[in-house]
This record gives structure tokens, C-alpha cells and sequence, in this order.
């Protein structure tokens, strides 16, 4: 069961169940507890394999025991996500603690992937259950429709879930090339039936120098 | 209670005649009123002897006294803020994340060999706390500095609780702590989950627990 204490600390209560998250982000416990590294992160040596080659490398831990263990990272917002069978897909470095019955994986993201700094690849989380991400300041969850599509910063994307095609859009023109681009050469736009999860902040990205 | 919590990162504290402050040196942003801020070349209260044991003891942090009458609004670093009331109980905290206390509480330092012998030295070292923390007495008010908010956890007996010493903010009441350690041939082969070390605090008190894994 999972709750949040403030904004920037979650309190997971279990009762012999376990839950992934993110290594080292467990503040304080009472009751027993276990901590295992969880050897890869993906499902099965199929996943280990993807996550070295991805670099994808979200380092969890599996937390097993009776009672309450809060978690929290580097004094991040955390926002709740339920999931009822579809499919999240997050920046590794945003998820903190996901229910023990949801699978995590990894997909090929491609361009978009490296203009918003973190690499070619993404976390997905699927199943049914609970999943804490991080932001940097508190999170606004923008509804993606077909007749509204979303264009995001991809410094400030975390996370998205839903029916959601992205596309990468450039707004590189000449100007940027001359030094006076405006800050905002690359977006990512969101088209379909979903969410998208924005913080108020921006990772250091390509796209933010340009 | 002499505090006053402007914001998450900012205490107003009201001063006057026999009622006077400590604070970190630097810690004030503004005043209204007569008040005086002297640098306490002592670090805090006690005499001579306690002034060396202090520095001996690397919990000298820089100080001042505050006195007069007025009001003084304290803040570092953006660091938030949490307002401790005493009442008669004891607290435990690290000389650098005390931002302010009423003069009313009476200071020390603890040595953390006294608990636990080694252990509390190897401890002290693990969780970079070095050897001596800084105790409050009596009753009167602290003003506490963590990164990210602090939360408390109330510890019964025979409900010990586990914390990550990185996120270990202060403690009061009557607590032992102790260093418990989880580790395993994982952590010796780099495959540790991160959570090798744990301060387990038994007894009957409160935890003040910060929402991050950083030191100030």
C-alpha cells in the first residue's frame, strides 16, 4: 500500500510482499526488512542482457518485509501512479518504487531518447498495481487527445502512459546555428489518447543548449 | 515557544531581556528591533572546559549569541527548517544542522563511544557523524536544519526503527542506537543494494528522518 507523507517522502506499508526501487532510497523503516539488489532489473536474463547493452541501467533493489519502509530521493517531489493493465513508460532516473506486481522493461526510444539526455532507451512499466516517480518540483499531468496533441520539453518530460505515439520535432533553423537559437531547438510531441507527466524544471539536455 | 515557522525554510524567533538565543554564525537574514548578535568564541554554552571539549571534539561549529529585543529571521542555505519544542527531554543532533536554539536549553557533547563502545566509534565513522554529537537539555525550543522536509517517527519499545544514517536527521527521547549492518557477499562483490548500513534506534522517543540521502 502505498502513501505519501508530504510531497517528497512515500511510506510503503507491507505485509510480506515485496517492491522494486530505486537503490539506496530507503530513508527509515520499522519492522523487518530485506534489501536485494535486483541483478539486471528487466525480467529474466533476456532483460539483464538488454539493460547492459542499453545502459538503461535503473539499479533496484528489492525491498521484502513486515511493517513500513519510507522512501525518498535527494528531496524529489513524488507523484503516485495507478496502473490498471496499461502500460507507463518513465526515464529510469525518475522511478523510484514500483508494486511488486508490475513489470519493468525497456524500450528503444531512438533520437528522441538522446536529445532529452538520457540515452536511446526507456523504462515501461506494466501490469497492475502502484508506481512513485520523481520530479524535480511538482508534477502537472497534461491529458494527450486526438484533437490536442502535446509538445514537450524533453528536459522537463518524466513520464507517460496511455495510448501515446511521440514524434520528435526540431526547430532548428538557421538562426540556431548562429548561436541564437531560443532555447527550445527540440521537442517531443505527443499525439493520441494518454498522459503525460511534466516537471517544472529541465534536465540538461542537447536540446537546451541549442 | 519562541520560533516561529515563516515558511518551510525560515523560522522567526522573538528575543528580549533574559531571553536570548544561540544561533549558527551567518544564519541571520533580518531583524526588527535592538538586537545584538556577538560571536560566541566559546561555541555555545558551559565554561572553559566545555569549550574545549568541543573543539576536541569537532562540534564547534561557530556560533553566536543573540540577545536584545526584538524579532530575528533565521534561514541557511535553503535548507528547510524544523522547529523542535523540548520539554524537559533531551536531543540529540549534529553541531552543523542546529540553526538556532533558546538559551534555556543547556548544550553538550556526547561522546559516541559512551554507547556502545567501539561499535559507537565505528559507527560515528560510517555514518560520517564522526564521534561526538551535540545534546540539548531542558526546555525551550530548537530550530533544526535538513535537506528536504523532515518527517518524525514515533520509536516503542519492541518497534525499533531503521534509517538510513545518510537521511539520520536528530532523535530525542530515550534511544540507544546502534549500527546495524546487512552485509552480505553481495555487498563485498559490488552488488550491494545500497542500503548496506542502518542506524537501528530502540528504546521509546522520536526519529526526525530527512527526504533525502544528502549530508548538509
Amino acid at each position: 500500500m502505498f502513501r505519501l507523507q508530504g510531497s517528497k517522502v512515500l511510506a510503503v506499508e507491507m505485509t510480506g510482499d515485496a517492491v522494486k526501487a530505486k537503490n539506496g532510497s530507503m530513508v527509515a523503516y520499522d519492522g523487518r526488512m530485506a534489501f536485494k539488489k535486483l541483478t539486471g532489473g528487466g525480467e529474466g536474463l533476456r532483460g539483464m542482457v538488454a539493460r547492459r547493452l542499453t545502459g538503461e541501467q535503473m539499479t533496484v533493489m528489492e525491498v521484502r518485509g513486515q511493517g513500513t519502509c519510507w522512501f525518498a530521493d535527494r528531496a524529489s517531489e513524488i507523484n503516485l501512479v495507478t496502473l490498471r493493465g496499461d502500460r507507463l513508460h518513465v526515464e529510469a532516473s525518475n522511478l523510484l518504487v514500483t508494486d511488486a506486481g508490475l513489470r519493468t522493461g525497456t524500450t528503444f526510444t531512438g533520437l528522441r531518447g538522446a536529445a532529452r539526455g538520457n540515452g536511446l532507451f526507456t523504462t515501461t512499466v506494466e501490469g497492475h498495481g502502484q508506481a512513485a516517480l520523481l520530479s524535480d518540483g511538482p508534477a502537472v499531468v497534461l491529458r494527450v487527445s486526438p484533437r490536442y496533441p502535446l509538445t514537450v520539453d524533453p528536459g522537463a518530460y518524466i513520464a507517460h502512459q496511455g495510448e501515446v505515439r511521440q514524434s520528435f520535432q526540431s526547430g532548428v533553423t538557421f538562426r540556431t546555428f548562429l548561436g541564437e537559437g531560443g532555447g527550445e531547438a527540440f521537442q517531443i510531441r505527443f499525439e493520441g489518447d494518454g498522459l503525460v507527466y511534466v516537471q517544472p524544471s529541465e534536465r540538461n539536455t542537447i536540446a537546451g543548449d541549442l | 515557544m519562541s520560533f516561529r515557522e515563516i515558511n518551510s525554510k525560515m523560522v522567526e524567533a522573538t528575543v528580549a531581556p533574559g531571553r536570548g538565543l544561540f544561533s549558527q554564525r551567518g544564519a541571520m537574514l533580518a531583524y526588527r528591533g535592538e538586537v545584538s548578535f556577538t560571536p560566541n568564541v566559546q561555541g555555545g554554552q558551559g565554561g572553559l572546559m566545555s569549550m574545549l571539549g568541543r573543539r576536541v571534539a569537532g562540534e564547534a561549529t561557530p556560533l553566536m549569541s543573540v540577545a536584545g529585543s526584538g524579532t530575528v529571521l533565521f534561514g541557511h542555505g535553503g535548507h528547510h527548517v524544523h522547529v523542535i519544542a523540548l520539554t524537559g527531554d533531551t536531543l540529540h543532533v549534529e553541531a552543523d544542522r542546529l540553526l538556532a536554539f533558546e538559551d534555556t536549553l543547556r548544550q553538550g557533547t556526547v561522546f559516541l563511544g559512551a554507547q556502545g563502545g567501539v561499535m559507537g566509534l565505528v559507527r560515528g565513522q560510517a555514518t560520517g557523524q564522526g564521534l561526538f554529537t551535540t545534546a540539548l537539555q531542558g526546555h525551550g525550543s530548537a530550530a533544526v536544519m535538513a535537506h528536504g522536509g523532515v518527517f518524525e517517527l514515533p520509536v516503542a519499545p519492541g518497534r525499533p526503527v531503521h534509517v538510513d544514517p545518510q537521511a539520520y536527521v536528530a532523535h530525542r527521547g530515550d534511544l540507544r542506537n546502534r549500527l546495524s549492518s546487512a552485509l552480505g557477499w553481495r555487498d563485498m562483490v559490488g552488488r550491494g543494494s545500497g542500503e548496506a548500513f542502518q542506524l537501528e534506534l530502540s528504546g521509546s522517543g522520536t526519529v526526525f528522518v530527512q527526504a533525502s540521502e544528502e549530508k548538509l
